[in-house]
């Protein structure tokens, strides 16, 4: 595995886009009547193909976050820009959606009535911005290039989950975006499938330079895979502390054993527990 | 197995004391229930990281999984030479093992298999099987071993599963052992072998119709079908006319109605060979078809648009949750005011139950689908027209096709209420006008056509749902159902 991630390393091309500024960003919902306030004057500066890890109880409000950033939900002050462009903040609550902010969702969103290879190919026949051709064949050579040949025409079901994730992660990549927003994506995998799946995210990563924008509950996944880890605090969603992992990229599995891994989880992980039991105390609903 | 080869040591210095072949985690002879549903567990939980079986459906990898026999090597043990038999796959499981293999111009060409690397893809190329390379283990290591042949059998038993799999073995053949590609070329294909279905990796929709229509035919389930048919005639025949039970004694018995429907000559007019008889089928198909063709057309289409647009659905839903509760039979006045003729009147009324069926269903359909899968869409760049007709209209179906199963049979519903009301043809009128001038065997003949012509209708929409969905019988399939 190392050697294939040095080759990628090597490949690999500086990122000159989607630097995420959040600024002094407000949620409040108000389903009830009752304002809850989901995000507290959250400010987080991510820089152009950093990976930032996310992390905090369940339903601290850290969804709402990412949300705000791909399109899916106003906020209600403050403002986030990417590479300086303003996407939502005052005068336009809500981002728009946009191939080059692309989620990849906690449960899968492939289509499960496209085939894998027309679910790799959707965003560019829905932009229009290509041949049908030239699209299908960058999609075929996308998914051999991620080790998915010989399932092009089998349907999501058809295929394990593990699976299924990296074809949606080559789904997004098709569209060369700027920033990729994971809600969570390997919760519900199991955790031999998981190391796996972090490897192969890394190998991704190195070879498609992108903002990734993680969001997790588990502390070791967000120091192995992220450049900066933000600890978030139970609602309302703020960073409480912002780490920089000083382990040098390209890692592999063997950073989960190294010392100064251990040293910064020894660090955080009270920060992190102190969280969880206010938002198990709070009786936060999982989500 | 080559127990021969495993036996040999190689020049490396010795530091293991473990020596020779013996199973591991195998502490008693038998076991357990329980100890071999977790072997297979960490089984396909291993094969789930290899390059060729990452990809198979659980029920797949299980049967694979039941095929491994697992052998511990110690540091230098000899997995086999080159020019042996080859007869098993491996599946490294922990330890590290050199595979050295010669390029075609003689060089040699190492790489070392870690835990979920496979090698030994000797065992499942064309040809005379022998070892291409000789494998050493480098530390003690503990690998799965699988029968090639056992394999080839397994996989092939679904065809398009095995294909993906011999391609995932030729994909790793030539990049991670950077084989020349006419090794790859000899990889047997299972599904070949098995049955002879020509080069596509997945089969066609017809060709999946007609395979599952094939496994039907098959399995017990249509003899399970004639038995329950015997045992409902077989009781009729019994109460009516040998025990002549009472209630049961006025009525026209098996024996009669039988008579009567194959008669050329019949008693009452009707049976087989009146064209009369055939011209009833005919006019009420031609009316339920007529219903269920408008029916469809009209409320696919509302059930949509209730289920995408809130405010659409503020304005027309109430409105249709006060129309649908009022029974077929409340309308027949209604009907023949506004229709003028004889068969319009009853086209409406066997349209307005479907209708009101197949519009429920699809806007239920449409709410039932997932919000992250229009979001995803969004997010790749689809406008709003675009995720209508890529994502609610397909994410809808399975929905529509449940309703469009309750539309046809609450058609024929509705369509006989309405033939006995008005009309001079029909099913629904021979039933009727049958009772009222005492031809009883007519009426079960009436009845049973009624029955067996709704049978074909449903059996036909599900066919068309089974073919236009084939992403979701393929999930089902794989589900084991």
């Amino acid at each position: 595995m190392s050697a294939v991630l040095d080759r990628a390393a090597a490949r690999q091309r500086p990122a000159t886009a989607g630097a995420i500024r959040i600024k002094d960003v407000v949620k409040i919902y108000d389903p009830n009547g009752a304002a809850v306030m989901a995000v507290d004057h959250c400010s987080l500066d991510i820089a152009a193909g950093e990976i930032c890890m996310i992390v905090g109880p369940s339903g601290c409000g850290k969804t709402t976050l990412l949300n705000a950033i791909a399109g899916f939900h106003s906020i209600t002050s403050g403002s986030i820009e990417m590479d300086g462009q303003l996407l939502c903040g005052p005068g336009k609550p809500m981002a728009e959606p946009g191939s080059d902010r692309i989620v990849v969702f906690q449960n899968g969103a492939l289509f499960p009535w496209k085939s894998n290879l027309d679910n790799v190919a959707f965003g560019p026949l829905m932009q229009g911005k290509m041949s049908k051709k030239e699209i299908y064949e960058k999609a075929r050579a996308m998914m051999a290039d991620a080790g998915l040949s010989g399932t092009e025409n089998n349907f999501p079901g058809e295929v394990s989950s593990g699976l299924r994730r990296r074809v949606e992660i080559v789904r997004a990549l098709m569209n060369d975006p700027k920033v990729l927003l994971f809600d969570e994506p390997y919760r519900a995998l199991d955790s031999l499938t998981k190391s796996v799946m972090h490897e192969a995210l890394l190998e991704i990563y190195y070879r498609n330079k992108v903002t990734i924008f993680f969001i997790t509950h588990d502390l070791e996944e967000a120091i192995f895979l992220g450049h900066k880890v933000a600890i978030m605090t139970t609602r309302p969603c703020r960073p409480k502390k912002v780490l920089e992992v000083d382990i040098p990229h390209p890692r592999d599995y063997s950073v989960l054993t190294s010392k100064r891994f251990r040293e910064l989880l020894e660090e955080t992980a009270d920060v992190v527990h102190e969280e969880a039991r206010k938002s198990f105390a709070a009786g936060e609903k999982e989500g | 197995m080559d127990q021969t080869s495993s036996m040999l040591r190689h020049n490396l210095p010795k530091q293991d004391e473990v020596g020779g072949p013996r199973p591991f985690d195998a502490p008693s002879p038998v076991p357990s229930e329980e100890a071999k549903s977790d072997y297979l567990d960490q089984t396909c939980a291993l094969l789930r990281r290899t390059l060729p079986f990452e990809v198979l459906p659980e029920q797949m990898l299980r049967a694979i999984a039941r095929l491994t026999r697992p052998r511990s090597y110690a540091r230098g043990d000899v997995v086999y030479h080159r020019g042996d038999r080859a007869e098993d796959i491996q599946v490294v499981s922990s330890g590290s093992v050199n595979h050295e293999m010669l390029t075609p111009d003689g060089q040699p060409m190492a790489r070392v298999m870690r835990s979920g690397d496979v090698f030994g893809w000797a065992a499942v190329l064309q040809g005379p099987s022998e070892r291409l390379a000789e494998a050493v283990c480098l530390e003690r290591t503990e690998l799965l071993q699988i029968n090639g042949e056992q394999l080839i059998k397994v996989i092939g038993s679904d065809p398009s599963v095995g294909n993906v799999v011999m391609s995932r073995f030729a994909t790793m053949i030539t990049r991670e052992f950077s084989a020349p590609a006419d090794v790859a070329e000899r990889l047997r294909h299972p599904a070949e072998e098995v049955v002879d279905r020509g080069a596509g990796v997945v089969p066609s929709r017809w060709e999946l119709t007609r395979y599952r229509i094939g496994q039907w035919l098959k399995s017990p389930n249509p003899y399970l079908m004639v038995t329950g048919f015997g045992i409902l005639l077989t009781l009729w025949y019994l109460t009516v006319e040998v025990w002549r039970l009472p209630r049961f004694q006025d009525l026209p018995g098996l024996t009669v109605v039988v008579k009567e429907w194959l008669s050329e000559n019949p008693t009452y007019g009707l049976s087989i060979y009146t064209p009369e008889y055939y011209e009833h089928i005919w006019v009420s198909v031609r009316r339920v078809g007529i219903a269920f063709l408008l029916a469809t057309g009209l409320g696919v289409p509302l059930g949509l648009f209730l289920g995408w647009s809130k405010t659409f659905r503020e304005y027309v839903f109430p409105v249709f949750e006060t129309l649908r509760p009022i029974p077929i039979l409340a309308w027949v006045p209604l009907a023949i005011l506004m229709f003028t003729g004889a068969e319009s009147p009853v086209i409406f009324l066997t349209f307005l139950a479907s209708f009101f069926a197949t519009a429920l269903n699809t806007m239920l359909g449409v709410e039932s689908i997932d919000e992250s899968y229009s979001r995803a869409a969004y997010c790749l760049g689809a406008n709003k027209w675009q995720v209508f007709r890529e994502v609610v209209v397909p994410g809808a179906m399975p929905y529509i096709f449940t309703g469009l199963q309750i539309s046809i049979g609450v058609a024929w519903f509705s369509l006989v209420a309405g033939e006995m009301v008005s009309g001079e043809f029909g099913l629904g009128y021979v039933i009727n006008t049958s009772y009222t001038m005492v031809r009883y065997p007519t009426i079960i003949i009436g009845m049973a056509t009624l029955g067996a012509v709704g049978y074909v209708t449903s059996a036909l929409v599900r066919m068309v749902g089974d073919y236009m969905m084939q992403w979701r019988v393929r999930e089902l399939a794989l589900g084991g159902q």
